[in-house]
């Protein structure tokens, strides 16, 4: 990029073409302030705060919209410059009604600081008064209109960063407001609850449920970390004051490029189930009451070991979530297969893993997920496959990407799926195969890739012409990436994972595929060998005479029906969790987990690479980490 | 030296300009040395004299206020404006972007508390203006303290500055409106 020089308040400064002049500003740290203008996002000019005068313009200019170029004389600062930018803000105080004293984001405010910086101690313009409404039926979200300045900054930014564009702007002139789909309540619209909007919003014009009134960014301590809930591994800046979490951003700048989901920013702001907060054993009677640490460690321990000794290794098995911390992964490993040493250890989603191992082998030699291609391959691809996935509920931040690729990078998408397509906006083809039929289909794809016409097109329930459409499309492609999802994992079919792969290998000179796991470190605990077991552990647990069952659920609040239909023959259960969930009422000992984000562990992302998430509050009274209370039965086994 | 002569005025508000105007601690008796207050809440008096500064709190929000204010407007040579109310219509403007009527009946008759309730009117209780203002929309004002209340440091600050001479105002620190 070529370099330009300007001369910017008397001082000569350094550009690139193609800069406007707000960015050459800020490269070169001058103070041009700003409302309507956020990193990442195209600039509008809307909010006339970022004015400047510019030699032979005859009247001042936004920065944000000006094209820098070589030459280019301009002053930021000045009398005259002030006195624009303090009227901009007295019309924007007396557009709407801007009452800071009752506003949620009084003292966190964009709009309430410029006015500060400009000391706007009066409006002296008429103020309007309009009656608005506010739109609160979101689950996490409220809109209120008195409070904006329609500056656009939510809708560019659910447009541009999220790619789903639920937010724009209803009406016209004086009647303009933010408006969700077609004017419908946030809460019933195709809004995704990323929460970026709110973000992205200076004034307190779009806020959320589970941080008003908790709090001011300003005055609280800032924890740049990872979340782990998903496995995408969003960066996170979480904001915490007197031991609770008042709020989740995203960084500026991070693997997720600038995105979050509603779980990863809402998640962690309130319980959304009850806790269990301190350990339980059942007593005589039946009922499960609860008793100190150390007791029902020994009662644990003393258990297994009588089983061990009694009924041999075999009869006790272990299942973790792949929610769980991988410290927790391990020294679950080590006692269930060590100190145990029991062969039934397996992971909640241990046949998804056991699946994908499967097909993975049926292709090529090398059979682990380390042939699993990063994530952000989706930027690199002109092809994307999204086979049986709705990464809007289950990982969010990889829709964003999709949507992002087709419309930065003009890549092409292939949806493959029986039922659902999140993303008709954005596909070039979306193939239904008939259920049942989906191995058939992708294998019939593949076909006629290779020029061979497909006779039972009408079987699989897709069309001759929408699969040589999809042919056509991957037969073109330079870099094609598979996405998959819950879908094709819960199917559990081997053969189903060996078409995905074996389709991909014949797209595109360069190709991978990446799974969208169920569990925030399902990588991880498929990697450690959680999963390596020969059975799946709790599907069988009587065909192989397990009578003893701990349960490591961590931070997973799970109703899956496997779960529910215990304890199935077993004669003792231990349940290690967060929440309470049914099950918890069948177990002999429960003890308490912690939620990620009060111990904070490493984990492994989706796509393999190791994350680190930091302890951002403290756990309730008496409440360890998940890893202590396994090692401590370890160390208590006779 | 002769004293400054000051009259404040308490129209629509709470009161907490005044109280945050009390809270400015010792400074109050060097104050009290270089200023004589005339009629404030405060003393009770009633009458305006002449004076030289004339403080208000609060917003115009019914027809005695419109009244008071601008007679504290044709009493005193500098008017400064106490609080988000008075600045901006803060608090009391909650009502501006509803309809009068609307608001008189749900607050006399249609409170829970309320038996049989009526909306009293002139000449016993002032007519409601349609919409609440600030004061520097009824009158011209020379200087403005922002703030709900403001600190007493920016209360401070602006007697400080009138008492030297300056007309105050508050540097961007000092801006508050909560």
């Amino acid at each position: 990029m070529k370099e330009i020089i300007l001369t910017i308040d008397g001082k000569q400064v350094k550009g690139k073409e193609g800069d406007t002049v707000l960015e050459v500003c800020q490269t070169n740290n001058i103070d041009v302030p700003t409302l309507c203008h956020l990193k990442g996002l195209t600039d509008v000019g809307a909010c006339r705060m970022c004015v400047v005068e510019i030699e032979k313009e005859r009247r001042p200019v936004p920065a944000c919209t000006y094209p820098a170029r070589d030459g280019l004389v301009v002053q930021t600062k000045n009398e005259k410059l002030e006195k624009y930018r303090r009227l901009v803000l007295e019309l924007m105080f007396t557009e709407r009604n801007h009452l800071c004293a009752q506003c949620v984001a009084s003292g966190d405010c964009e709009l309430q600081s410029l006015a500060y910086k400009y000391q706007m101690d009066n409006a002296r313009y008429p103020y309007s008064w309009p009656p608005l409404p506010l739109d609160s039926a979101h689950d996490y979200l409220v809109i209120d209109h008195n409070r904006c300045i329609l500056c656009g900054r939510c809708i560019r930014t659910c447009d541009q960063m999220v790619g789903v564009h639920t937010l724009d702007f209803g009406y016209r002139g004086w009647k303009d407001v933010v408006v969700a789909d077609l004017n419908q309540p946030l809460g019933k619209s195709t809004c995704i609850s990323c929460g970026a909007c709110f973000q992205a919003c200076p004034t307190g014009a779009i806020f959320s449920k589970r941080s008003a009134y908790k709090g001011k960014r300003p005055e609280s301590q800032e924890i740049t970390t990872v979340c782990p809930i998903c496995g995408i591994g969003c960066g996170i800046k979480a904001f915490v004051k007197n031991n609770m979490l008042i709020r989740i951003d995203s960084p500026d700048s991070s693997q997720n490029n600038g995105l979050l989901c509603y779980m990863g920013r809402f998640g962690p702001l309130s319980q959304e189930h009850p806790r269990v907060k301190t350990p339980m054993v059942r007593n005589s009677s039946g009922k499960l009451e609860p008793c100190s640490m150390n007791e029902a460690l020994d009662i644990v321990a003393k258990k297994l070991s009588q089983f061990k000794a009694h009924n041999g290794s075999s009869s006790i098995a272990g299942v973790a979530s792949g929610q769980a911390s991988s410290q927790a992964l391990k020294a679950f490993k080590e006692l269930i297969t060590g100190a145990l040493d029991s062969k039934f250890l397996d992971s909640l989603d241990g046949d998804q893993y056991r699946a994908v191992i499967k097909g993975i082998s049926a292709f090529q030699d090398k059979a682990d997920l380390s042939t699993e291609t990063p994530l952000e391959d989706i930027f690199k691809s002109d092809c994307i496959l999204l086979a049986g996935a709705n990464p809007f509920k289950s990982h969010p931040v990889a829709g964003s990407y999709i949507v992002r690729a087709v419309r930065q990078n003009k890549a092409k998408l292939i949806v493959f799926d029986p039922t659902q397509n999140v993303l008709p906006d954005y596909t070039t083809v979306w193939l239904k195969p008939k259920k049942g039929k989906e191995t058939l289909a992708l294998n019939s794809l593949a076909k006629s890739m290779g020029g061979s016409p497909v006779k039972d097109a009408a079987m699989i329930g897709i069309s001759q012409k929408e699969l040589t459409e999809a042919a056509k499309i991957l037969g073109k492609a330079k870099r094609s990436i598979v996405v998959y999802g819950e879908g094709i994992l819960q199917q559990q079919n081997a053969g189903l994972i060996t078409a995905l792969y074996k389709l991909a290998a014949v797209s595109g000179s360069k190709t991978g595929v990446i799974s969208l796991k169920s569990k925030g470190n399902s990588r991880s605990a498929w990697d450690m060998g959680i999963a390596n077991s020969s059975v799946s552990v709790i599907n069988d647990l009587a065909q192989n005479s397990i009578k003893a069952l701990y349960l490591l659920l961590a931070d997973d609040y799970t109703e899956a029906k496997e779960l529910l239909a215990l304890p199935r023959g077993l004669d003792f259960l231990v349940v290690q969790s967060s929440y309470l969930p049914p099950l918890v009422q069948k177990a002999d000992v429960v003890l308490p987990s912690p939620i990620w984000t009060e111990v904070g562990g490493n984990y492994t992302t989706l796509d393999g690479v190791p994350v680190s998430a930091s302890r951002l509050i403290n756990p309730p009274d008496g409440v360890k980490a998940d890893w202590e209370i396994i090692s401590e039965i370890s160390g208590r086994l006779k | 030296m002769a004293k400054v002569k000051v009259a404040t005025i308490w129209l629509e508000g709470c009161s907490g300009c005044h109280m945050s105007f009390l809270d400015i601690d010792e400074a109050i008796i060097d104050l009290a040395n270089a200023v004589e207050f005339t009629r404030t809440p405060i003393t009770d008096i009633k009458e305006f004299p002449e004076v030289d500064v004339g403080i208000v709190e609060g917003s115009v929000g019914n027809t005695e206020e419109e009244e008071t204010l601008k007679e504290l407007r044709a009493h005193c040579k500098i008017l400064m404006a106490w609080g988000d109310c008075a600045c901006f219509g803060g608090v009391c403007a909650m009502r501006s972007s509803l309809d009068k009527e609307d608001v008189l009946r749900r607050g006399y008759i249609e409170t829970e508390s309320t038996h049989e309730g009526k909306i009293p009117g002139p000449p016993g209780v002032p007519a409601l203006l349609d919409q609440v203002k600030p004061v520097n929309h009824v009158v011209k004002v020379d200087c403005f303290v922002p703030g709900c209340p403001p600190e007493p440091k920016a209360i401070l600050y602006g007697l400080s500055e009138l008492l030297a001479g300056r007309i105050p105002v508050l540097p961007s620190e000092m801006m508050r409106f909560d």
